[in-house]
C-alpha cells in the first residue's frame, strides 16, 4: 500500500506533537543552560595531532592515549580530550588562555630514561658535531665513579669533579642520535652551561608509578615518587649498581635532574618502591620533574604532525562569522521561497523554525555527552549546507503540487497525491545524502567527522520533519482551502485555476 | 477549477522565460542538444586539466607543511606586519590580510631543528602580538608537518571510492544500472570541473577543500536522483503510451523538474554564497572561505551536470536498447519529435486517467513502491 496520508485527527495530533516536542526540548535545554560543545576553532584552544614515529601496536597507542590524558589532566584545564583517529593521536584543549604553556607540557613526547652519569662536560665556544659513532671514554680522573666522588655518608657531601675537557667542544647529541642504547652528551635543564656524558639507558619511565613535587621539613622542594611492582626491583638493581653515583633522568634530550644515589647511607638499601629526589630545585623545576616522571614514559616516540592554536578572539569572530553567514543564508532562502511560493513559502518558514528548534536542542544535548563531536566551523558548514537539502524537500513537494494542479485536480486531492510521490523522491534523495554523511563519518579524519555528523543529523531531521510536520500541515491546509479563499489558500503557491492569469509570478486569482 | 482539458492549455498566453518556468511551459530539448552541453563541459574540463598539467595545484600549508600565524589587528597593515616578522628572522614570510582585520603570516620553518622552530614560533608570536597591541595568547598558530595533508587526502580518497561503490550499488538496486552509470559519470564530471577550476584560478587547496568536494559529489548525486526519480515515473507511467520515445520522456521529465532543479540549486547556493561573502570576506574566517568556494564551484557544476549531463547520457544509453530503438523508429515514422511541456503532460495524464482509457496505467501512477521495484528488476 502507498503511504497513508492519514485522517484529520491523526494529522493534527502529529502536527501538535512535533511542535510541542521541538519547542519543548528547546525550552528545556535553554532553561538548563545547555549549549553546544564548541569546537576549538570557535572557542579558541589548542589541538595537536601526533603520529607514532615507528609502527606501534593498538595496545601501545591506547597506552599513549592514557598517558597523554594524564598529562593534559595534570595541567588542570577542563574539557581537554585525547583520542585516537586511525593511528594518530589527537589532543584537543579547548578554551586555554596560554596555549604555549600547554603545548610545552603536552609536547614532551620522548621517553623518560634513567642513564648513569659518566662525567661532566663544559660548553666550549667552538662546538662541532662529533664525527665518530661513539663518544670517547671519559678520562679516569674526571669519571663520576663512586671512588672519585667519595661520598661521605655522615654529611651527604661528595667531591666535586671537574668536567672532562675532551668533551668541551663536542656538540650535544642531536634528537635523532639520542637513542636509549648509546652514550650521549646532553645539557641539564635550566642550566645549559652544565652538560653530562651519559651511559646507555638502564631503566625507562615505565618503572615510575607516580611522582609528586613537595616541600620537605626544611622547606626545600623535592620530588617524591613511587614505583610500580615490576619497576621497584628493577629500580633497586639500577640504584645498587649506581650506588653513591649520579643517575640522570633524561626526557626529550634534556637531563631533568642528576641526583646522587643514597648519599646519606653507608651501604645500599632497597628503596621499597618509593623514594625522594632532592637537589637545587625551585618550585617550578620540581613540579616539572614530577610531571615528566609521571607522564614521560610513552611506549613509542611521537612526532607532531600538526599543531594548531586558535586565540579566543579569533575563535569568537569565527563563530560570529559562521552564525552570521548561516542566518543570512537562511534569510535569503526564506525570502526567495516566500516570493516564489507565497503562502506555501510560509510553510517552509514554519518548518525551518521547527527544524531549527529541534536541531539546536539536540546539538545542545549532545554537547553534554562524550559521544558527539564538538560543534566547530566544519559542523556549522554542514548545517548551512543542510539548509539546502531541507528546503529542497519542500520544493520537491510543492512542484509536485503544481503538477497535480496543472492536471486540473482539486487542491484537496493534489496535496494527498503530491505528497505520496514527493515522499518517495525525498526518501531516495535523503538516502544518498545520508549515505555520504555516514561514509564520511566512518572513514574520514579530523574536521571531516564533525562536518559529516551534523550533515547526517540534519538529513535525518529532514526526513522526520517532512513526514510528521510538513505532511500534516500542508494536507490540513489543503483540505481547508477547498472551502476557503483565505490568504493561506494553497492556490497562492500553485497556479491552479489561474491558467488564464497573465501574471508571471503566482498571485492568486481565484 | 477548470474542467476543460486540452493538450495545449495556456500556450497562447505569452510568458517570459521565468513565467514559462513557473507555469511549467518550458520546452527545452535537453536530450537533442546534448552535443552542445557535452561540448561546454568538455571545454571546461580540458581547460582545467590542461592548467593542472602545466601549473599544478596551489597547495595550502596542510599539504606542503609549514607554519602560519593569525592575529586580529585592526590598526596595522601588510607592510608593517611583514617587517615585524622579518625583524625576528622569519625566512620568506608571506603576509596576507584575511577579511577586514585579520592578518595571516605563512612561512616554512620545517627545515629548522625542533628547538629552533619553537623559538622562532615564540618570536613570531611575540612580534605579531606587539604590532597588534594584544597579548601573545591572542595569536593563533598552526604548524603542520609535510605529511598531514597527505593523510587527510588519503582518507578522503578512501571515502570517495567507497562512496562511489555504495552509490552505484544503491542506484542500481533502487533505480537501474544505466541510471547508476549516468549518475556516476555526472559525479566524475563535477569532480573534474571542480579540480580544474581550482587549478585554473589558483585557489588554495586545503583539507577543507577536500571535505567540500566530497559534499559536492553527494549533493550532485542528490540532485540527479530527484530527476531520475521522475524519469522512472514517466517511463513507467501514463505516458508510456507509445507516442513518446525514451528521449522524449527524459526531456519531459527534465522540463517537469526544471523549476525544482533551478529552485533547489538556488536554495543550496544562496547559503553557500552567504558563507563565502559574509563569513569569509567580511569576517575573515578562512575555514568558511575554503568550504564556501569549493561548495560554490561544485554546486554550480552539480546543478549543471544533473540537468545537462546525467539525463542526456541516460537517454543516449537507453536509446541503444533494442526496445527503445524500435519505439523511437515507430514514433519517428508517425510524427515529428516534440517536447511536451510539464503542463500539457499533466493534462494529458489527467485526461487519460479521468477518461479511464488506460486504467492499468492509472494504477501504475498510484501504485506502490514495492510493486515498482519488482517491475524494475524484470526489465
Amino acid at each position: 500500500m502507498p503511504p497513508q496520508v492519514g485522517s484529520r485527527r491523526s494529522l493534527i495530533v502529529s502536527l501538535v506533537l512535533v511542535v510541542v516536542i521541538a519547542f519543548g526540548s528547546l525550552a528545556a535545554t535553554l532553561s538548563l543552560g545547555w549549549g553546544p560543545k564548541l569546537g576549538l576553532d570557535l572557542a579558541g584552544g589548542l589541538s595537536v595531532v601526533y603520529k607514532p614515529a615507528t609502527p606501534a601496536s593498538n595496545a601501545d597507542m591506547q597506552e599513549v592515549v592514557t598517558i597523554l590524558t594524564n598529562r593534559v589532566d595534570g595541567l588542570g584545564v577542563s574539557g581537554a580530550t585525547v583520542n585516537l583517529q586511525s593511528k594518530n593521536v589527537v589532543v584537543s584543549v579547548p578554551g586555554v588562555t596560554d596555549a604555549r604553556a600547554v603545548l610545552a607540557a603536552v609536547g614532551q613526547t620522548a621517553q623518560l630514561l634513567f642513564r648513569p652519569v659518566l662525567c661532566e662536560a663544559a660548553v666550549g665556544t667552538k662546538l662541532v658535531s662529533y664525527a665518530h659513532k661513539t663518544l670517547p671514554t671519559c678520562a679516569a680522573q674526571y669519571q663520576d665513579t663512586a671512588a672519585n666522588l667519595a661520598v661521605n655518608p655522615s654529611t651527604g657531601n661528595s667531591n666535586s669533579i671537574a668536567p672532562d675537557p675532551a668533551f668541551t667542544n663536542i656538540k650535544s647529541t642531536p634528537p635523532l642520535d639520542d637513542v636509549p642504547g648509546k652514550t650521549v652528551i646532553l645539557p641539564l635543564l635550566g642550566d645549559p652551561a652544565v652538560r653530562y656524558v651519559l651511559g646507555p639507558s638502564e631503566l625507562t619511565g615505565h618503572a615510575v608509578k607516580r611522582a609528586i613535587a613537595q616541600q620537605n621539613q626544611i622547606g626545600a622542594w623535592v620530588v617524591n615518587y613511587t614505583l610500580t611492582s615490576t619497576g621497584s626491583p628493577a629500580w633497586d638493581k639500577v640504584a645498587d649498581q649506581n650506588f653513591h653515583q649520579l643517575l640522570a633522568i633524561e626526557l626529550d634530550g634534556v637531563v631533568q635532574s642528576a641526583p646522587l644515589i643514597q648519599p646519606d647511607q653507608a651501604t645500599f638499601t632497597s628503596f621499597d618502591g618509593a623514594g625522594e629526589i632532592s637537589g637545587n630545585f625551585t618550585e617550578a623545576s620540581a613540579k616539572n620533574l614530577a610531571l615528566a616522571m609521571n607522564f614521560g614514559a610513552l611506549p613509542v616516540r611521537l612526532d607532531p604532525l600538526t599543531t594548531k592554536t586558535v586565540s579566543a578572539t579569533l575563535g569568537h569572530s569565527a563563530l560570529i562569522a559562521g552564525l552570521g553567514a548561516g542566518l543570512a543564508g537562511l534569510a535569503l532562502v526564506l525570502l526567495y521561497t516566500v516570493l516564489y511560493y507565497r503562502a506555501l513559502g510560509l510553510v517552509i518558514l514554519l518548518g525551518l523554525s521547527v527544524t531549527a528548534a529541534l536541531l539546536w536542542a539536540i546539538i545542545s544535548a549532545l554537547g553534554h555527552t562524550a559521544f558527539a563531536p564538538s560543534f566547530d566551523l566544519a559542523g556549522v558548514t554542514g548545517l548551512i549546507v543542510s539548509i539546502g537539502i531541507t528546503v529542497d524537500s519542500y520544493i520537491v513537494y510543492f512542484e509536485r503540487l503544481k503538477d497535480e494542479a496543472r492536471a486540473g485536480r482539486s487542491v484537496r486531492s493534489s496535496v494527498d497525491r503530491g505528497f505520496r510521490s514527493a515522499w518517495r523522491t525525498v526518501l531516495a534523495a535523503d538516502t544518498v545524502s545520508l549515505l555520504a554523511a555516514v561514509l564520511l563519518y566512518i572513514i574520514a579524519v579530523g574536521d571531516v567527522k564533525g562536518f559529516a555528523f551534523f550533515l547526517g543529523l540534519s538529513t535525518l531531521m529532514d526526513v522526520f520533519i517532512t513526514w510528521y510536520f510538513t505532511r500534516p500541515l500542508v494536507v490540513l491546509l489543503g483540505r481547508r482551502s477547498s472551502a476557503s479563499t483565505s490568504a493561506l489558500s494553497m492556490a497562492a503557491g500553485m497556479q491552479a485555476g489561474s491558467r488564464n492569469a497573465a501574471v508571471p509570478v503566482g498571485v492568486s486569482s481565484e | 477549477m477548470s474542467s476543460d482539458l486540452d493538450f495545449a492549455p495556456a500556450e497562447d498566453v505569452h510568458y517570459g522565460p521565468v513565467g514559462r518556468l513557473y507555469h511549467g511551459l518550458t520546452t527545452v530539448d535537453f536530450v537533442g542538444k546534448r552535443r552542445i552541453w557535452f561540448a561546454v563541459s568538455l571545454t571546461i574540463i580540458v581547460l582545467g586539466l590542461g592548467s593542472l598539467a602545466i601549473r599544478g595545484f596551489n597547495f595550502g600549508i596542510d599539504f606542503k607543511g609549514g607554519s602560519s600565524w593569525e592575529v586580529l589587528a585592526p590598526h596595522t597593515n601588510v607592510v608593517d606586519m611583514t617587517n615585524a616578522v622579518r625583524a625576528v628572522g622569519l625566512p620568506e614570510p608571506v603576509v596576507a590580510k584575511l577579511g577586514s582585520e585579520t592578518y595571516q603570516v605563512t612561512a616554512d620553518i620545517n627545515s629548522l631543528s625542533s628547538s629552533a622552530a619553537a623559538t622562532m614560533t615564540t618570536n613570531v608570536v611575540d612580534a605579531m602580538a606587539r604590532i597588534a597591541h594584544v597579548n601573545p595568547d591572542q595569536v593563533s598558530t598552526s604548524n603542520v608537518g609535510p605529511t598531514w595533508g597527505g593523510q587527510i587526502t588519503h582518507k578522503a580518497l578512501e571515502a570517495l571510492i567507497v562512496f562511489f561503490i555504495a552509490v552505484v550499488a544503491y542506484i542500481s538496486l533502487r533505480f537501474e544500472p544505466k541510471m547508476a552509470v549516468a549518475a556516476f559519470i555526472a559525479m566524475v564530471h563535477d569532480l573534474l570541473v571542480t579540480v580544474g577550476v581550482y587549478s585554473l584560478f589558483g585557489f588554495q587547496i586545503t583539507p577543507d577543500t577536500v571535505i567540500a568536494i566530497l559534499t559536492i559529489l553527494g549533493y550532485s548525486l542528490y540532485d540527479t536522483v530527484v530527476v531520475f526519480d521522475r524519469v522512472r515515473d514517466n517511463t513507467q507511467g501514463v505516458l508510456k503510451s507509445g507516442d513518446l520515445t525514451y528521449s522524449d520522456m527524459v526531456n519531459l521529465s527534465m522540463n517537469q523538474t526544471l523549476a525544482r532543479s533551478i529552485n533547489t540549486s538556488l536554495v543550496a547556493i544562496l547559503p553557500v554564497l552567504a558563507v563565502l561573502l559574509i563569513g569569509a570576506d567580511l569576517l575573515g574566517a578562512t575555514t568558511l572561505q575554503n568550504y564556501g568556494l569549493a561548495l560554490f564551484v561544485g554546486l554550480t557544476s552539480g546543478a549543471y551536470s544533473s540537468i545537462f549531463i546525467a539525463s542526456p547520457l541516460l537517454a543516449w544509453m537507453k536509446e541503444r536498447e533494442p526496445r527503445y530503438r524500435d519505439l523511437a523508429a515507430r514514433v519517428n515514422v508517425r510524427m515529428d519529435r516534440r517536447v511536451l511541456t510539464a503542463t500539457s503532460a499533466a493534462l494529458a495524464g489527467a485526461q487519460l486517467s479521468s477518461a479511464a482509457a488506460r486504467p492499468q496505467r492509472t494504477s501504475a501512477v498510484t501504485g506502490t513502491i514495492q510493486a515498482r521495484g519488482r517491475k524494475q528488476k524484470r526489465r
